[in-house]
Parts: C-alpha cells; structure tokens; sequence
C-alpha cells in the first residue's frame, strides 16, 4: 500500500471509530469510546493467525459486504473478554456470564451491526464516494470456533479475489471499562484495489 | 511449511502449507471450510497432511498445498522422498470442509474442497478410509504418524478418532 492509500483507509478507519462511538454509546445510554490503534495489512497466507493460533475458542461477528465495497468485516475477541462485554452491554456486573446463551450473543451481534455499520459507512464514504450503490451488509452472523478456523472461513470467503487482509486492533471503552478485540476487514479485488494493494504496512493509527 | 526429517509436534501447519513425517509424533492443524488431507502408509509408519484451501490450482503454482490438484502430487512426492519409496500404498482421510458463513451463493467452498479431493484420490486409487466432513464448525486435527490414527475435536460439537 502506497503512504497515500494507507493514510487514505486509515482516515475511512479513523473516522469509523467516531462514528461508531457516537453510534454505540446512543445505542446503550452510555459513554462509549471506539478506538483503532493499530491499522495492518496482511498477506493472506499469513493472516490466518491474526486471532491467535491457540487451542482457546474466540467469539466473533461476521458481516458480508456488497456494493460499493465488497468483502467482509469480522469484530472478534477472547471469550472471557467476549462474554464481559455481553455483560457489560446487557448492564449485568461483568463475570455474570459464564457462557453464550441467547442474551448475550443478540448483545454481541446488535453491537458487531452498529460498529460494522459505522465503520463500512466511513470506509465506503472516503473510498467509493461517488458511488451511488453504496454497501450493502449481511446480518452479523455470530461465531464461536478456534480462532484458526475462524480466520479461515473469513479468509474463504475472498479467496480468489485478494491477497491481503486489512487488520484494525480496536478497543471499546464503555464507561471506562476497556474490551480490547480485532476489527479484520478482508476486501474484495474491486473495492480496494487502488488502496490495498501490494501491501505489508504495518502503523499505529494517531 | 518445510518437510520435517523428524516428526512436528510444533505449529499446526498453515493454509496451503504440507507437513510430512515418519516414524512417531504429531501432525496437527485447525480446519473450517478448508479440508485437511491425511495420507498414511502403514508400510514405511509415514503421513502426510495438506491444508488444502481451494479445489484447483488453475495454473498457479504456489503454494502447491493450497490447491486440492497440485496438494495431492506434492504431499505424495514429499512421502516418496521421505521413505525413499515410491510405492507407499497409502490411504487418506478428509477432515473438514465446513460452511462457517453463507454470505454466498452456490455451492460452499468446503463442499468443492472434499469433492475435488475425492475425485483426485479416486483417479489415483488411494482409498479414503475415513471423513468427517461438513457441517458448519470448525476442527481441530491431530494425526499420529505412527498409526495414521486422526483425533479431531470442536469447541461445542465433540471430538471423534477416525
């Protein structure tokens, strides 16, 4: 990725972060702080083991995209850091829960739909904003699997079509309380083919 | 992933990647809808296992473990080298091949994945002699070298031995 296009998706990241702050914290009534320190672009034979490569399931939302911009978004995180947020969402005292029943993966599922919302619309406002078809996501689907199998269905899912992974670190802050998860965004060949392309950029995002 | 001349108990070996070892020890993977391809020869206590990602190469090349065509010539050129035999008399196992998402239409990936696998072994007489395959979950994959035995185990779908 050129200086310019990383600067380019890192601002569409940026700026999806805000968005799904302001989102999420109207959501819940609460004050809610979305941050992406670390923007990474991967090859995809590598990118398998962005979740960790560990015996230790992860809990994840998937949203397919259409459109403007093609591909798919995944907000993963550890299951005990998971289910603390489920806790923290449903206004239970975190440790509540010990395991993933209805409750908890809607809390999840409602939370991966507005941050992924905010965050494809910042992506494809800055990137495909004279497109008049704008995106187009799936339902989140939730996922709790090892995070090698997770990341390679996510990687399936593009597989023909690019070779990198766009990897975001993200962290909630929801009244001061931090949730740390990963923000993978894989794209397809169209929708950001002039930004990420030929690309192992890794930057913190300032 | 490179040939171990001593059987790997380390990393699970990758997307697209192939491990091969003889004697005793651990080949281990995780799987969705990509199908991990055992192939085992009880004469020469030899297995080798593929990560395979896509049903064919389709021209490209590398890497050769990522394609179900151009994994099952290179896994089986591997074992030759390994045992220094070409007559291995192997048999396969398929584990794999789930459909974790269904954000696209068509026939599923992993479903291509097994098909195109079990055609290929079919054209070259080796004998499948045990799958676990579908499903929408994914599977972690341990092989004895020695026996061939496979143990594949889920978070919340339980664990079987094939």
């Amino acid at each position: 990725m050129t200086g310019q296009s990383h600067d380019t998706v890192k601002d569409a990241f940026h700026r999806g972060a805000r968005d799904g702050s302001a989102a999420l914290a109207k959501w819940l009534g609460r004050p809610v702080t979305l941050s992406v320190d670390r923007l990474e672009t991967l090859p995809i034979d590598s990118a398998a083991a962005v979740l960790g490569s560990g015996d230790e399931a992860v809990c994840s939302c998937a949203m397919g995209i259409s459109g403007a911009v093609g591909g798919l978004l995944l907000l993963a995180a550890e299951d005990g850091a998971a289910l603390s947020l489920a806790d923290t969402l449903l206004d239970h005292p975190v440790g509540t829960a010990t395991e993933w029943g209805e409750l908890e993966r809607s809390a999840l599922i409602e939370t991966a739909n507005i941050v992924g919302c905010a965050y494809l619309n910042a992506l494809c406002a800055i990137l495909a904003p004279e497109n008049a078809v704008g995106i187009i996501p799936s339902p989140p689907v939730f996922l709790r699997d090892f995070p090698a199998a997770v990341m390679e269905a996510v990687l399936m899912q593009q597989p023909l079509l690019g070779d990198t992974v766009l990897l975001a670190n993200s962290e909630f802050r929801i009244f001061g309380t931090l949730f740390r998860c990963s923000l993978v965004f894989v794209p397809d060949a169209a929708g950001l083919q002039p930004h990420a392309h030929q690309s192992d950029r890794s930057e913190p995002l300032s | 992933m490179t040939t171990p001349a001593k059987p790997s108990t380390g990393e699970p070996i990758a997307i697209g990647q192939i491990g091969v070892a003889r004697g005793e020890g651990i080949l281990r993977t995780f799987v969705g809808s990509c199908v991990a391809m055992v192939l085992y020869s009880k004469r020469h206590r030899a297995t080798g296992m593929a990560h395979v990602m896509l049903p064919a190469a389709e021209g490209r090349t590398a890497p050769p473990g990522k394609y179900a065509d151009t994994a099952v010539a290179e896994t089986l050129r591997r074992l030759v080298t390994l045992v220094g035999d070409d007559d291995l008399a192997c048999t396969a196992k398929l584990i794999g091949g789930a459909t974790m998402f269904t954000f696209q239409s068509g026939t599923p990936i992993g479903d291509q994945n097994v098909l195109a696998l079990e055609t290929i072994l079919g054209n070259l007489g080796i004998r499948i002699v045990g799958r676990v395959c579908g499903g929408s979950h994914g599977r972690r994959v341990a092989v004895d070298v020695a026996t061939g035995t496979v143990t594949v185990e889920t978070t919340e779908h339980g664990s079987e031995t094939l």
